[in-house]
């Protein structure tokens, strides 16, 4: 009765980015792995540089886009499972009340690893149906002998197992962290303000400012998630437009997909609980007489900034990740042309990013319209 | 004066219809203090909501002066209730994650008014002022929500069962400080309550069976939340 598949279920958005890094990540170490136990049929000169730029590529990008998406898929789950403690309290105190020990409760989140799991499979899945052509794309100028896509068990299990059962632990002991409080609290669904915040509080800001700004402070985890959207729009974007030039177009096509669909989830997933978390302060705020852009100003203005910012650092971590990728992986091999920043490129990026932005800010904006005013006496 | 004529209200769809409000028409003159009375169920809360331009009628008209609400847009309706109208609730709705000052800003701000102080004295929290509302007392949180909604100086003020969630010595206090406030500044003061007793404090009863009007009558003597019965 506490957590069960259902919520499990609403986990869509882990899925997703489990399913991403599982892809990227069995594509290019399955690749090395096979590539490996050829290694000594390679001869020419110009095939062994080639072979250990590719080795190391897929480790580099193994490690930067599968990290990133892991760390995503992390952050993510712990802001899952404390929403749902947050949004469950009186359930949870009750049971808590009745004489459920926190780790009793906490185990039943095990359930949360499931999306990992699911999404992983998907992108192991996906990884081999698509591994015939990128290990042709991989040996285009036929350097190596062709080599057959092997199926590595202990990679499978890495890929799968291992992060799924990683994520329920984590489930249960963040968990099991967020209940170890006392009862009424639970019940209560207590704010806890520390003595910092209350001094803010006593200087003389006008409400919708004031609101603005603890609507943010309240739930960082989703300014972290709004930063981290625009990041990877930026980053992804102007990174596949320069791969495109640097390497393979399919990779630049890859990586795009992959930032864009990152970028998007997390600011749904970021938005919507936004919204969600405010539908009372919005319907009082409207009862009171308050107009819609001043609500919406107030509830999802104050993470524009953070978005924003997200873009500008994408930029900045893109362009030194490039500079520092060409100067090494590529550092032997000839041809490759130089790398600079593309200030045309980057103003593409920003008004693209703008229009979507907005446009999605936009989309918020007419579904806090549509809620109702008595949304705040529905219990 | 405000003048509700023949306002029916029903929720649900054709087949499966409630008519809450079975054609109901008042007159409520300015300043006045109405109480609205009636069995749990009656449609107290929801004439309330109508009354106040929270919810449309499905017929009728609701005029204030000369402006039928009904007939507002979506935006005018807004601002009218912006310019006239306060609210308090059964379960307070404050703001949780605010202090009970910008609590009291909410409505202070909302016409400019820079002395929302004062209405966080006149309802004995000025010592309460940097606390959160979780870290009061219902009584309290009540008094928050009544000078978040006066600090807005509305017209006319709405409130639905403000005691109900409150023992008697609480209760008792929150409606001193209301009826207070009320003779000081002259509002329309309209109250939903099941209390019977409460009604002996008003000027004018109204009372409520199944979405209609049964009774209207003005007390010759009025008691104040002291003297009462509970
Ligand atoms: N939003 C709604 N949807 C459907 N039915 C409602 C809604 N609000 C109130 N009702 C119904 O209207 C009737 C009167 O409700 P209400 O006005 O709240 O009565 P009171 O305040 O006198 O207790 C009740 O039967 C209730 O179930
Ligand atoms: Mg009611």
């Amino acid at each position: 009765m506490v957590v069960g598949m259902k919520d499990a279920a609403k986990l869509v958005s882990i899925s997703m980015i489990a399913g991403c890094a599982v892809f990227v990540c069995t594509l290019f170490l399955n690749y090395n792995m096979d590539i490996a136990s050829m290694k000594d049929e390679v001869t020419t000169e110009v095939g062994m540089a080639m072979y250990q730029a590719q080795v190391l590529t897929g480790k580099v990008t193994a490690l930067v886009s599968g990290g990133c998406l892991a760390v995503t898929s992390v952050i993510m789950l712990l802001f899952y499972v404390k929403n749902y403690i947050d949004t469950h309290g009186r359930e949870l105190g009750i049971l808590k009340a009745l004489g459920y020990s926190g780790l009793k409760i906490a185990k039943h989140f095990w359930v949360f690893g499931l999306s990992v799991f699911a999404g992983c499979v998907l992108g192991y899945t996906l990884a081999f149906l698509y591994m015939p052509s990128f290990y042709k794309l991989q040996n285009t100028d036929h350097l190596f002998p062709e080599i057959e896509a092997r199926f590595h068990p202990l990679l499978a299990f890495l890929l799968i197992g291992a992060p799924a059962m990683a994520f329920s632990v984590l489930a249960i002991i963040y968990a099991c962290l967020r209940l170890k409080c006392p009862v009424l609290d639970l019940l209560k669904e207590k704010y806890v303000y520390k003595i910092k915040v209350s001094k803010r509080a006593t200087k003389d800001i006008p409400f919708l400012k004031n609101l603005a700004g603890s609507t943010v402070r309240e739930r960082k985890t989703l300014a972290f998630f709004t930063a981290f959207s625009a990041f990877c729009f930026s980053a992804m974007t102007q990174m596949s437009m320069s791969m495109k030039d640097l390497s393979s177009e399919t990779m630049a096509v890859m990586m795009i997909t992959i930032g864009l669909l990152l970028a998007f989830i997390t600011l749904f997933l970021s938005l919507s609980s936004v919204v969600k978390g405010n539908t009372k302060t919005i319907a009082m705020m409207r009862i009171f007489g308050y107009k819609y852009s001043d609500c919406f100003k107030a509830v999802l203005g104050g993470y524009r900034p953070f978005s924003y910012m997200g873009f500008v650092i994408g930029t900045v971590y893109q362009y030194t990740l490039l500079k520092i990728a060409v100067e090494v992986v590529f550092a032997d091999v000839d041809n490759i042309p130089e790398y600079h920043f593309d200030l045309k490129m980057c103003a593409v990026t920003v008004v693209l990013f703008v229009l979507t932005y907005e446009m999605v800010m936009y989309g918020y904006a007419q579904r806090i319209k549509r809620l109702p005013i008595k949304s705040v006496m529905l219990e | 004066m405000i003048i509700i004529s023949d306002v029916v209200k029903s929720y649900g769809n054709a087949g499966n219809k409630n008519q809450v409000l079975r054609g109901i028409s008042l007159r409520i003159a300015d300043g006045d203090f109405v109480v609205i009375l009636g069995a749990s169920g009656s449609g107290k809360s929801t004439l309330l909501n109508v009354i106040s331009g929270l919810e449309p009628p499905d017929k009728g008209s609701v005029v204030y002066g000369t402006s039928d609400i009904t007939k507002l847009s979506d935006e005018k309706l807004t601002q009218f209730r912006k310019d006239n109208i306060g609210f308090i609730f059964q379960q307070y709705y404050l703001l949780p994650n605010m202090t009970v000052e910008k609590n009291v800003r909410m409505g202070a701000d909302l016409i400019g008014n820079r002395e929302y102080r004062k209405m966080i004295n006149a309802v004995g929290l000025a010592d309460k002022a940097g606390k959160y509302p979780s870290e009061l007392s219902g009584g309290e949180q009540q008094r928050v929500s009544v000078a978040r909604a006066l600090a807005k100086k509305p017209k006319a003020l709405f409130l639905d069962e403000p005691i109900g969630a409150l023992d008697e010595q609480t209760g008792r206090q929150v409606l001193d400080y209301i009826c207070g406030l009320h003779k000081e500044a002259g509002f329309t003061m309209v109250m939903v309550t099941h209390n019977q007793n409460i009604a002996e404090m008003a000027n004018t009863v109204v009372k409520m069976n199944s979405g209609k009007v049964s009774e209207v009558y003005t007390n010759k003597t009025r008691k104040n939340a002291y003297e009462i019965g509970w």
